[in-house]
């Protein structure tokens, strides 16, 4: 099997650096539709699903490779080799942000920034660390995921509703980009919300900006400021979204934001 | 326009009273309009959700989650999302659960999600059940395969018992067979004393059989049997097998009638092994044959078998008996009849040993009393191999004889009955129990022959081997290895240590009288 055909990689236009992008917990790259278009033009760009998520080859899931973080970050490393031209700016959401960064902290010279979007290095409150959940809040969302995916049985994508206003939507009524093998979504939920990563900060010597909603039941503020205070030189851009997909509910802002930071550091070049 | 016509309730009212929730929010989740169906489900006043509440701040905190990561982004992307199934939190702090289906609207440049609740606390319950059902499944599957393995790990440990208790019977067995031996040498004045020997005598042959049965069994069951196969005459090795058999057919007065196929008939066998299977049959024959019967051990060719057959005219098999004649044990039960059960250890051996040729062995019997027919087919061998009975051990060959033996054991019984059979048959034979003591001797007595157990206190029998050929009495000595296992990895070990024979114990008295007396005994049998 490919890796192309593994991670569902699309990749397309030229420019350098290569942006990739990553999606994070429950749906796939579509996520990326409203931002991926602004750097197109302009970069080659690199899309991909995480093994385990939607149309990426369920058959290369191993519970044991994707049991943490690392297994991810494996697989992006693998996907640059094959698609990236030199070093990229990584654009990773939730947990693929801490994807990133832990490939990253494995091969700095693979990356000249990184653009983490509603990151949180540890979604459980511990001691003076606010993460904005206690163990059996996960518990309480793993009993959700199990009730949607038992309605969602396997063979059976949620039907959508129609949208008459708008028709080219139509053609995703027959698929959810947030569908996937419910033994994997419970492994991947279990795995994204109970990982530690606050100690992998410091070792950050990526460029990274930090770009928060200011209202993310995920990634509270709280969280941000603790990111910023521990990766070296990162800069924190809260946008106004409530939420925790501004890439998809604030897009523009979330552009903003990252091209901001991108010409900081003089790696594109159009305002 | 209905509503001109026929007594419905107004637009508001059905809105208001309709039997599912009905809801508006921003597009951040901020209720903008509610019915009072759903105000009743979660224990609300509208006043107090409209503009003041989001619909997420209904969820529990993994229906939160779940919101934020699936069920918005598909309303921003999709524009819609259905039968998503949360629990919403009543005022006084319940949880009920709902169904929620929802589209995202544009109304005069703003845009809005609108949504359609149901209460499914059935079906809530239901799914509980199933979810429970299957946890209790993947237990259950999960205690099988623990079970399962704790089985074969106990039946693994069975073999490894039978395999360690047949080895142990094995060791006594070797100096009571010597001193069986040694007293068949004396010339007996009393004709009782003479009755005892033989009795000594035919119970030591069964006995020995039955423990070489016993480890041959586990061994396989082990899958630590490897066949040496090679192209075989049929005629010869059958042949072998009979002249094998005959002491014990001559002993029960049978009359056996050999039929050897007239055109050559080549199998591809492990000699060993084949001849094993038809002994085990003969022996079988004359077994349940009452003294004075008739045996008969035909080998033939049909199609692309070789086909050999032993019939007898004994007490045959009851026909409830056949299907499991096979099984090890099997005989446990019968045996009860008659004075000779046993294990059933021998047809087990002929089957697997069968079987590992990529062949079939059968029963057949007319029913108690009519005697027994077993029937082996063996595929022919593809290249027929003209040498091949030069193979066969032919025990007829001696000619130079060796005098000084030294035979080394730290079983001082089972060295000093083997000195003594030697001694009476002429030989000048030393023993020595350790390994260091046999090297010393071993250039002292300038041996000629030197008989080696391999389990020594001090060192290996190899080692000794090794030690011996460095002396210069010792390259010229035929060196003999004594295991208990005779596994084919003990044979080469032996080689390897520059043994010249591999004996296992115990001992055949008849070979190794024929290799001390300078015989080309084929050093593999």
């Amino acid at each position: 099997m490919s890796i192309q055909e593994r991670n569902n990689v699309h990749s397309s236009g030229a420019g350098s650096p290569t942006i990739v992008f990553a999606h994070g917990f429950g749906c796939d790259q579509t996520m990326w539709r409203y931002l991926h278009p602004d750097f197109a033009n302009r970069h080659k760009t690199v899309l991909f699903d995480l093994v385990g998520s939607g149309q990426s080859d369920l058959s290369a899931y191993d519970y044991a490779k994707y049991g943490s973080l690392h297994g991810y970050a494996a697989d992006l490393l693998e996907i640059l080799d094959e698609f990236a031209s030199g070093p990229v700016i990584y654009v990773g959401h939730s947990v693929s942000a801490m994807i990133g960064m832990i490939a990253a902290i494995e091969a700095p010279e693979r990356f000249v920034a990184n653009v983490m979007v509603g990151p949180s290095p540890s979604f459980i409150n511990d001691g003076e660390y606010v993460g904005g959940f206690t163990r059996s809040d996960i518990d309480g969302l793993l009993e959700t995921l199990e009730s949607n995916y038992l309605g969602w049985s396997s063979t059976m994508a949620p039907v959508i509703m129609g949208s008459p206003d708008q028709p080219e939507l139509s053609v995703e009524l027959t698929n959810s980009f947030c569908r996937t093998d419910p033994e994997i979504a419970k492994h991947f939920a279990r795995v994204t919300f109970l990982a530690d990563h606050r100690a992998d900060l410091a070792r950050v010597t990526t460029p990274t900006l930090i770009l928060q909603s200011s209202d993310d039941l995920l990634a509270p503020l709280g969280v941000g400021e603790y990111m910023l205070a521990h990766i070296p030189g990162s800069t924190l851009s809260v946008v106004d979204n409530v939420g925790h997909c501004p890439h998809l509910s604030a897009p523009c802002a979330s552009v903003d934001a990252t091209k901001a930071f991108l010409r900081q550091l003089g790696l594109t070049d159009h305002g | 326009m209905d509503s001109e016509q026929r007594p419905l309730s107004s637009i508001d009212e059905a809105f208001e009273r309709a039997p599912c929730g009905l809801l508006a929010t921003t597009v951040d989740g901020m209720i903008v309009r509610v019915n009072s169906t759903f105000c009743g489900w979660v224990g609300y006043q509208a006043q107090e959700l409209l503009e003041k509440r989001r619909i997420q701040d209904l969820l529990t905190i993994g229906g939160k989650v779940f919101h934020q990561t699936h069920w918005a982004p598909l309303l921003q992307m999709q524009r819609s999302v259905a039968e998503v199934k949360v629990d919403m939190i009543h005022r006084d702090g319940q949880k009920v659960p709902m169904l929620i289906n929802a589209a995202r609207r544009r109304h005069a440049d703003v845009e809005y999600n609108e949504f359609a609740v149901l209460v499914v606390i059935d079906r809530h319950q239901y799914e509980r059940e199933l979810l429970r059902a299957r946890e209790k499944a993947e237990v259950a599957l999960e205690e099988k395969r623990v079970a399962e393995e704790a089985l074969r790990e106990a039946d693994r440990r069975k073999d490894a018992f039978m395999a360690t208790l047949a080895h142990e019977l094995r060791n006594p067995l070797a100096p009571m067979r010597n001193v069986v031996d040694l007293l068949r040498l004396k010339n007996f004045a009393d004709p009782q004393l003479l009755w005892a020997r033989d009795v000594l005598d035919r119970q030591m042959v069964q006995m020995t059989h039955l423990v070489d049965g016993l480890l041959e069994v586990s061994r396989i069951s082990e899958g630590k049997i490897t066949l040496r196969r090679e192209s075989l005459d049929l005629a010869t090795a059958l042949k072998y097998a009979a002249e094998a058999c005959q002491s014990i057919v001559a002993a029960a007065s049978h009359t056996l009638t050999v039929a050897l196929p007239h055109q050559p008939v080549f199998i591809n066998a492990d000699p060993t092994r084949f001849s094993q299977i038809v002994q085990n049959l003969l022996n079988n024959a004359a077994k349940y044959t009452p003294d004075g019967g008739a045996i008969w051990l035909t080998g033939r060719r049909e199609g692309e078998q070789a086909v050999i057959s032993v019939r007898d005219n004994g007490i045959g098999i009851a026909t409830e008996h056949l299907p499991s004649l096979f099984e090890m044990f099997s005989q446990l039960g019968a045996g009860l009849e008659r004075s000779q059960g046993g294990l059933g250890i021998g047809l087990s051996l002929v089957r697997t040993l069968t079987e590992l040729h990529g062949g079939s062995v059968s029963a057949h019997s007319g029913g108690a009393g009519l005697g027994s027919e077993f029937i082996v087919r063996l595929p022919l061998s593809n290249e027929p191999d003209a040498t091949a009975a030069s193979h066969v051990p032919d025990p007829s060959a001696r000619n130079a004889t060796r005098h000084r033996v030294l035979i080394v054991d730290d079983n001082e019984d089972a060295a000093e009955s083997l000195a003594m059979l030697l001694q009476a048959e002429g030989y000048d034979a030393r023993t020595a129990s350790d390994g260091k003591t046999g090297v010393r001797l071993a250039d002292e007595f300038s041996a000629e022959a030197i008989i080696l157990d391999i389990g020594l206190p001090d060192m290996t029998g190899y080692e000794v081997a090794q030690a011996v050929r460095q002396s210069q009495s010792g390259k010229s000595a035929l060196v003999i290895a004594l295991t208990g296992w005779g596994q084919k990895q003990d044979k080469q070990d032996a080689e390897l240590a520059g043994c010249d024979f591999h004996f296992t114990k115990p001992v055949d008295l008849g070979r190794l009288l024929a290799i001390l007396a300078g015989g080309s005994v084929d050093p593999a049998a």
